[in-house]
């Protein structure tokens, strides 16, 4: 069996729920990810929920999703000697990321300055809310807050009600994985140099990041979208995408041009079939039928979006989002289900790509059943999964092994608090 | 001179519309040399839609969504329908040390580029196919927009004020999660061939990608049962949290999010608002079990305010908040700025335009946007001429002959 693909690469990992994603992808990458705790835990091991609604330090299932596969490692950043741990730790690592506030790292002598001074290939990966620079380098920034400062609020929700963030984290998230792309880009400038470099994410423009590029619109358009619920387009025509069935939702867009006409049409044959086609919709030209370039609309453009969408919405209630996708699929008709995590638990799909792995976790005496790996690779599959660690799990290991310290050493850092 | 992280990587690119090419654009900033092979017969979706140059389609080289993705690459456009077209595409494989696709797995089989064949000629090449269900499994061939892969992946059914007002993220929210994997995959297979010699082939499903973000969430599912459903602002870590109306500007709503993690925050806020212990809303259990009273009593403290005043005396009080920000407040804001996101690219057709900056910077070798977009087949004739050798009277032919435009 090969080995896998960053075989031999260590990641420090000080991050927290703005940067675990970082390290995930390393581990599955099959780098060694070691994350370094305070003895109180990282704070992520403290995320709601838990494990069957359970509160516990190895029960968070944040915890539990992205911290696994990595060593956890305990070192007292306020203690001396503690820290003393860490810059032996940096002096044999070959990435670190961090999401601590700005300044802290260097206030106690392990910014990257100090560290590549002795680890001149150390690629240091610093998490910011607002990047280094601005007048919020020191803002807080929780999950609402950086969707807010990104735009996303702003276009979710519907008009008279508050915007909404979604109703599980995502930003540090993204952030998390955008440190691991800038970590493996710099990895191949010290491929060329052997010299690392210092990283800065900005979580704020990596939400920017996610908006479809809605944000050029104010300067290119002169106007800027407000939210609209599940209409989508101009204020001048909304049209509608997702649509009530039977048990649920569906998301699907009325379409016509290039890219949508093939679905519309099918979209109709299969509504006539059932009686829910208008005359006009049979022989429409659906190809020459774009009110999206709302710059040409009429009239007729807005009666017929209107009439499409009640009578796809009527036809829709006929049936269920199962039914709607597997004939929809079956017919060439572009639509997605709204999905609930019990629906993906049972998705044929994931099923037959052996998308899900069950991983034992020991320390809570049991299996559990998880998301797999994020790509399938030909020759090096992803590292096979491993649950998340218990806080400190492997000290001995990194702090005896890898560091030599002798068993009086680690022992005398733990009476003084520092491991 | 400038030296960028991956200068000397050469990328064939067949990729279209979003997460291909977002993949691909983080190999163009920093240094890559892409090549965008556009089919000029099935142009990419993103050239023909908005936001477009003053506001209008006049050409299919004016749209700023197909040229945001597309920065520092070139494009060579080939009608790939035709098999000369497709042998100039195979005289470049001996340059390409990687090649990126994104359709539905039958197109590039059809045009007999698929993995098999180029591995057979290329053993080393890494490749990365990215459709939105995966190259295998019953719904392979499934096809669609990110927006209707975000609704089947669980992202609307996680959005909205309750499980039955659901309220989606904006656009094909996928797009913007699976390329971070695509790169980080690209990018270590990549390495792993430069050390080893040994290429592969990478299929990545958006589907698997995007539900790495979803992954507490269906834990929870398979462990207790338990069904996360949409659930407005409410969150498990903090209360308040949400987006409280302030005062209008310039006739438009101005909101402010704010999220507390702790009694000290609490108490750092009501300073902050003026307003004295509520009995109500004492402890963190309270605010919890509270949370629509909470949220009205905040709505009234911040309603008059101004959200940008009120962030500024926030978070000097250590409290996580922040103006929701429209797409036009985007370009105005301060800290995006000072992080000199927003570029002005010269653009051959449109002009200078605006461009979304990179998410990170790197100390010593910085990516940037080293040019604008593109226009279809811009350079069809420096890539037939200087890397295949075609002399300007053959590439007329193939030219009038429409293969290559």
């Amino acid at each position: 069996m090969l080995p896998q693909l960053l075989n031999g690469l260590r990641m420090l990992d000080l991050s927290d729920d703005r940067g675990a994603m970082c390290g995930k992808i390393f581990v599955d990458l099959g780098a060694e990810v070691i994350k370094i705790e305070p003895s109180s835990g990282c704070p992520t091991r403290r995320i709601p929920p838990f494990l069957d609604g359970e509160a516990g330090e190895d029960r968070s299932l944040y915890f539990l999703a992205h911290q696994a596969g990595k060593l956890s490692v305990t070192a007292n950043l306020d203690s001396p000697d503690g820290r003393a741990v860490v810059r032996d730790l940096a002096a044999k690592a070959d990435f670190i990321v961090e999401s601590l506030p700005a300044g802290y790292m260097d206030s106690i002598g392990l910014g990257f300055d100090a560290l590549a001074g002795a680890n001149p290939r150390l690629i240091y990966a610093a998490i910011s809310p607002f990047g280094e620079d601005g007048p919020g380098r020191d803002y807080k920034a929780y999950e609402a807050v950086s969707w807010a400062a990104g735009g996303m609020m702003f276009l979710m929700g519907e008009p008279g009600r508050p915007p909404l963030q979604m109703s599980l984290p995502q930003a540090g998230l993204h952030a998390g994985a955008e440190a691991a792309i800038a970590s493996l880009l710099a990895h191949f400038a010290r491929q060329r140099d052997g010299r690392g470099q210092r990283i800065v994410i900005n979580m704020q423009a990596c939400i920017v990041w996610t908006l479809m590029n809605e944000q050029a619109m104010p300067i290119m358009h002169g106007d800027f979208l407000r939210r609209q619920g599940v209409y989508l387009g101009s204020p001048k025509l909304r049209r509608k995408f997702v649509f009530r069935c039977k048990d649920g939702f569906v998301a699907m867009m009325i379409t016509g041009g290039a890219v949508g006409s093939r679905s519309t049409r099918r979209l109709v044959e299969w509504m006539d079939e059932k009686g829910f086609a208008a005359d006009w919709m049979k022989h429409q030209d659906w190809s020459a039928w774009t009110p999206a370039v709302f710059m040409a609309l009429n009239e007729r453009d807005l009666r017929e979006n209107a009439e499409m969408e009640s009578s796809v919405e009527r036809f829709f209630s006929t049936m269920t989002k199962h039914e709607l996708y597997s004939e929809g699929a079956r017919r060439g008709v572009l639509l997605g289900p709204v999905m609930s995590a019990a629906d993906t638990a049972a998705d044929e799909q994931l099923a037959a790509r052996e998308f899900f792995v069950d991983v034992d976790h020991p320390a809570l005496g049991r299996m559990i059943r998880r998301p797999g790996a994020f790509a399938k690779f030909s020759r090096t599959p992803l590292a096979p999964p491993r649950p998340a660690p218990r806080l400190g799990e492997h000290n001995a290991m990194v702090y005896g092994s890898l560091l030599g310290y002798s068993a009086e050493r680690i022992a005398q850092l733990r009476a003084s608090g520092a491991i | 001179m400038r030296r960028y992280a991956l200068e000397g990587v050469h990328v064939l690119d067949f990729a279209w519309v979003g997460v291909g090419p977002i993949t691909t654009k983080y190999l163009a900033d920093n240094g890559a040399d892409v090549i965008r092979i556009e089919s000029a017969a099935r142009v990419d979706v993103l050239r023909v839609s908005p936001p477009w140059r003053d506001g209008q389609p006049s050409s299919i080289n004016s749209s700023q969504f197909f040229a945001s993705y597309n920065t520092s690459k070139r494009s060579l456009a080939l009608d790939l329908s035709k098999p000369r077209a497709r042998e100039i595409a195979l005289r470049l494989l001996p340059w390409a040390e990687v090649v990126v696709e994104s359709f539905t797995p039958k197109v590039m089989r059809n045009w007999q580029l698929d993995y098999e064949r180029l591995s057979a000629l290329k053993p080393d090449l890494v490749m990365l196919s990215t459709c939105l269900q995966g190259q295998t499994g019953p719904r392979a061939s499934f096809a669609g927009f990110g927006q209707l892969l975000s609704a089947l992946s669980g992202f609307y059914h996680i959005s909205g004020y309750s499980p039955d007002e659901i309220s989606p993220p904006y656009g094909a929210y996928t797009d913007y999660v699976a390329p971070r994997f695509a790169a980080c995959a690209v990018l270590a297979a990549l390495d792993y061939k430069r050390r080893t010699g040994i290429g592969q082939h990478i299929d990545l499903a958006q589907y698997e990608a995007g539900l790495q973000f979803l992954a507490p969430a269906l834990i929870d599912y398979f462990t207790s049962g338990r069904v996360l459903d949409a659930r407005g602002n409410r969150s498990d870590r903090y209360a308040p949290n949400g987006a409280y109306r302030c005062r209008d500007e310039d006739g438009i709503e101005r909101w402010i999010a704010i999220a507390v993690a702790d009694d000290r925050e609490w108490a750092a806020m009501l300073g902050v608002l003026g307003a004295s212990q509520d009995p109500r809303f004492v402890t963190m259990d309270q605010r919890f079990a509270q949370s629509d009273e909470l949220d009205s009593f905040i709505g009234a403290l911040v309603r008059e305010r101004s959200a940008e005043d009120l962030t500024t005396e926030l978070q000097a009080a250590g409290v996580a908040a922040y103006p929701v920000q429209s797409c036009l407040d985007l370009h105005r804001d301060e800290n995006l700025r000072a992080f000199d996101f927003w570029h002005w690219l010269d653009h051959k057709e449109m002009g200078p335009s605006p461009y979304e900056g990179l998410q990170h910077r790197m100390s010593r070798t910085p990516g940037e946007l080293r040019s604008a977009a593109p226009t279809l087949g811009q350079h069809s004739d420096e890539i037939l001429g200087e890397m295949l050798g075609f002399s300007s009277d053959e590439i007329a032919e193939l030219k009038r002959e429409r293969i290559v435009y």
